[in-house]
């Protein structure tokens, strides 16, 4: 470029302050200096915009020519304008900036006609930087998109996979726990809902209770908490009256004056035991079938009570059962249910003692399953099978002429509750017989009363073996051996003689004769001692007929001679009942029994020092007579000595048997 | 000497008039097994019951057209067991969207007897066959599988030989005449015992 160097064009203003006026007291009121854009206005109207607007306009042209004679009177108005121009930097710029244009200008206008230069394409590299940014942008945002749609795809499988494990966790375990129901239940699908049936009737019974339950899934369990141990997605409705557990209580007391509140006392005594590992469905279904097994036992045991005849009517109160099997006896059976409502529960005194007898309470339920399991038989096929479906004794009646005594034998028509009253008829005998003999037997020591029942029993039948004998000579005197039999009413008694003996149901009445029969046995006992120790025995009577009448039984009398004939004991042996002994072990109970010992002597043996003189003056004096035995004394038998009666006895004989 | 007239009437037992509704089918010996297994899941809760059975036919030929049949039978397995006589009348023409066949059914218990007084009544033995099988129960309905045996000779029930190698099964229903329910309770038994056996009303005349 011509002309100077550079002149720096800045723009600053005077730092002194025009004064615009002094006032009065001295101060200066400075003229306010130019604003920039107040001093660049100053500046800019000293330009002389006409003169350098000629040379600009010609910058439009696109011809050679005009290019250079643009130059040229560039080149003049430079001429003409000094270097002092302060905007002349600029114009020489963009003069610059003109020139390189045009000079662009021309050679495209060149190369676009092709004669005289030509363009080639430069090769590009790979690493070229000069792909356009927004290109580059794009083909990555089109990457990143697919990856990030794979990885989204498999993200989505992950996740509703896991989602479907999760669900159909509890799914299986719904559909599981129902295989495990429906192994043990009977289950039907009745349009959306599964019922299921826990009633006997398939197995016989004919109650009319329907007895469907339902099962239902639980889906109120929060996946956020844990779920709890005992958790069971399925559970069961049963319906509202086989809920909760219940009973059937047999038991045997004396008769009550009047019924009382039988009707209201809860007697729900027994809390339900709950078996670990079943699940909770389990137990309250089997819960639910106790129940209705119990309400079919009473419903049927109160239809008999009602309907039967007996001798004494039943009672039905509500849930209980009054009979009278003895007189003074009453037999209750009641329902025993409870709702599992803790609160309504009233338990009873706890000191009453539990006379439940739960042998009859199995007894029930066995007895009314054999009743479903009849019901079911008795409508079996026919044989030959082509015949109609129907009771067999209808069947057979017709062809055999059967007339109608035999059918009704042919249908059993004893109840369940005559059975179970003639079941605890029998248990209250064979407790009070073991209970007679066994207060006999710790009340008298001499003789021993011993009883061995026998384990295997009938329900309607036991048997005890009684044995009755003297302590010290088991194997001498083992005469009285009693077999009884205890039936429902009557007790039948085998001796060991042959003799059989009936009983009633009175207690009174074996007790009298375990009595007799003691008193026996010491006048059996005698007998068997005196052909051991070698006495004779002369006379012997079970039943003496001579005498005072006795209270139980009679009197049983015994006379034996010793070896040489010499002294001869006699024997009698009542049972006597003394009421004031009976409290007392002393000696004194065992006199209670009234026995008389009289010795007799040989006449003429008037020994001074011991015995005492037979008589005064002796009206026979022939020495043949002395040979005879004499009169009897009376021996003091509760101060011999001798721990019951046969040792006394022994004693007594070996007294009297002379010394060789 | 020409055989006596025989006054056709309508034979009813009693005072109540019981019809019989019967379908029958037929299943292989192979099928048998399970067919017994799904019966025994469906019916009753009994034992299952086998019976062998020897049933004679026996016709009264009169002047009149239709010969009077009767089948007496009775039980192998259990011989003290009273014969049984049976009358079945002609299939009733009701409507024809009756599931079952319905006829006319007299049940009689008989004593051992029954064959001589048959025969002293004038009636002649036509066939006899032997009959084992199954029994099974629902409700009131019975369902006898039964295996059908000739008898080769006439007394002889000890050699038998089989009719054919399925056994032949027959639901069928004794109830008062007029209950049409009962027909229906039996489709609905014959269905599920479909795949297995088809069990459908036949009509004997159309196969005699």
């Amino acid at each position: 470029m011509s002309g100077g160097p550079a002149v720096r064009v800045s723009i600053e203003s005077s730092c002194e302050k025009q004064v615009q006026e002094v006032s009065l007291d001295g101060v200066e009121t400075y003229v306010p200096p130019l604003s920039m854009s107040q001093s660049l206005a100053r500046l800019a109207q000293r330009i002389d915009f006409n003169q350098s607007d000629e040379s600009n306009d010609e910058e439009a042209s696109s011809s050679e020519t005009p290019w250079k004679q643009e130059q040229e009177e560039e080149e003049g108005v430079v001429r003409f304008q000094p270097s002092l121009w302060p905007w002349d930097s600029v114009r020489t710029a963009l003069r610059g900036a003109l020139t390189e244009m045009c000079v662009l200008h021309d050679v495209l206008a060149v190369v676009k006609e092709k004669k005289y230069m030509a363009l080639d394409p430069v090769s590009q590299d790979n690493s070229s930087t000069k792909v356009p940014q927004v290109l580059q942008l794009m083909s990555k945002k089109r990457a990143l998109a697919q990856a990030g749609g794979v990885l989204l795809r498999g993200a989505d499988r992950l996740s509703r996979s896991v989602c479907e494990t999760a669900d159909r966790g509890r799914q299986r375990d719904f559909n599981s726990e129902l295989l495990r129901l429906r192994s043990q239940w009977k289950l039907r699908k009745i349009g959306d809902k599964i019922l299921g049936d826990l009633s006997y009737r398939s197995s016989g019974s004919l109650f009319p209770h329907h007895g469907t339950f339902e099962v239902i899934k639980n889906t109120d369990i929060d996946l956020d908490k844990k779920i709890p141990d005992d958790y069971c997605p399925l559970s069961v409705h049963i319906p509202s009256d086989l809920q909760g557990s219940a009973y059937i209580k047999v038991s045997i007391q004396r008769t009550a004056p009047d019924i009382g509140d039988l009707g209201t006392v809860n007697l729900f005594r027994r809390q339900p035991k709950s078996r670990a590992g079943a699940q909770q469905w389990h137990v309250q279904l089997e819960a639910a079938q106790n129940v209705l097994l119990c309400k079919e036992i009473l419903s049927q045991l109160s239809r008999e009570a009602v309907q039967l005849k007996s001798q004494i009517p039943h009672i039905v109160v509500k849930n209980h059962i009054i009979s009278q099997p003895f007189p003074g006896l009453q037999l209750s059976i009641s329902l025993c249910h409870s709702t599992g409502d803790k609160k309504k529960q009233r338990c009873p005194a706890e000191n009453k003692p539990d006379d439940h007898l739960y042998v009859l309470e199995h007894n029930l339920h066995q007895l009314i399953r054999e009743f479903h399991k009849q019901s079911l038989t008795s409508l079996a096929v026919p044989q030959p099978a082509s015949g109609p479906l129907g009771p067999k004794r209808v069947r057979v009646a017709g062809p055999m002429a059967l007339d109608k005594s035999s059918i009704a034998a042919l249908h059993s028509s004893e109840g369940l509750l005559d059975k179970i009253i003639k079941q605890a008829k029998h248990i209250f005998l064979r407790s009070r017989t073991a209970r007679t003999i066994d207060s006999l037997a710790s009340r008298i020591e001499d003789p021993q009363i011993q009883a061995h029942w026998s384990n295997i029993n009938d329900v309607y039948e036991s048997s005890v073996k009684v044995l009755i004998t003297s302590h010290g000579y088991e194997q001498i005197c083992k005469s009285i051996q009693l077999q009884l039999n205890i039936g429902v009413e009557q007790i039948r008694v085998v001796h060991r003689d042959g003799r059989v003996i009936t009983l009633s149901h009175q207690e009174q009445e074996l007790q009298d004769f375990l009595l007799s029969q003691m008193s026996q046995h010491q006048v059996h006992a005698v007998q068997q001692l005196a052909k051991v120790m070698g006495w004779h025995v002369l006379s012997f009577s079970n039943h003496v007929g001579l005498g005072a009448i006795e209270n139980i039984g009679n009197a049983s009398a015994v006379t034996v001679t010793s070896p040489n004939g010499e002294h001869a004991i006699s024997g009698t042996h009542t049972h006597t009942h003394t009421h004031t002994h009976t409290h007392t072990h002393t000696q004194s109970a065992m006199l209670a029994q009234g026995c008389r010992v009289l010795v007799q002597r040989v006449r003429g043996a008037c020994v001074g020092g011991s015995g005492v003189c037979v008589g005064g003056a002796e009206v026979v004096q022939d020495q043949r007579w002395a040979q005879l035995r004499g009169g009897h004394r009376e021996v003091n038998w509760s101060r011999m000595e001798g721990r019951n009666f046969i040792y006394k006895m022994e004693l007594l004989m070996a007294a009297l048997t002379p010394c060789p | 000497m020409e055989a006596p007239p025989v006054t056709v009437m309508p034979v009813t037992g009693g005072a109540i008039n019981m019809m019989e509704y019967l379908l029958q089918g037929s299943v292989l010996d192979q099928a048998l097994d399970s067919l017994l297994h799904r019966l025994r899941g469906l019916c009753d809760n009994i034992e299952p019951e086998t019976f062998a059975d020897h049933e004679l036919v026996y016709l009264l030929k009169g002047q009149q057209g239709q010969p009077f049949l009767l089948r007496a039978r009775r039980s192998l397995s259990h011989p003290t067991a009273p014969w049984h006589l049976r009358y079945l009348g002609q299939p009733e023409v009701g409507d024809k969207s009756r599931h079952a066949l319905v006829r006319n059914c007299v049940d009689v218990a008989a004593s051992h007897s029954l064959p001589d007084f048959l025969n002293e009544m004038g009636f002649r033995m036509d066939h006899e066959f032997v009959a084992k099988g199954h029994v099974f129960r629902k409700g009131t309905m019975k369902v006898v599988v039964s295996k059908l045996s000739r008898v080769l000779v006439p007394g002889n029930t000890e050699n038998t030989e089989q009719l054919s190698l399925s056994s032949l099964v027959e639901l069928s229903v004794l109830a008062p005449a007029g209950q049409d329910t009962v027909s229906e309770d039996m489709r609905a038994f014959a269905e599920q015992l479909k795949p297995l056996v088809h069990l459908e009303k036949i009509d004997p005349k159309k196969h005699t």
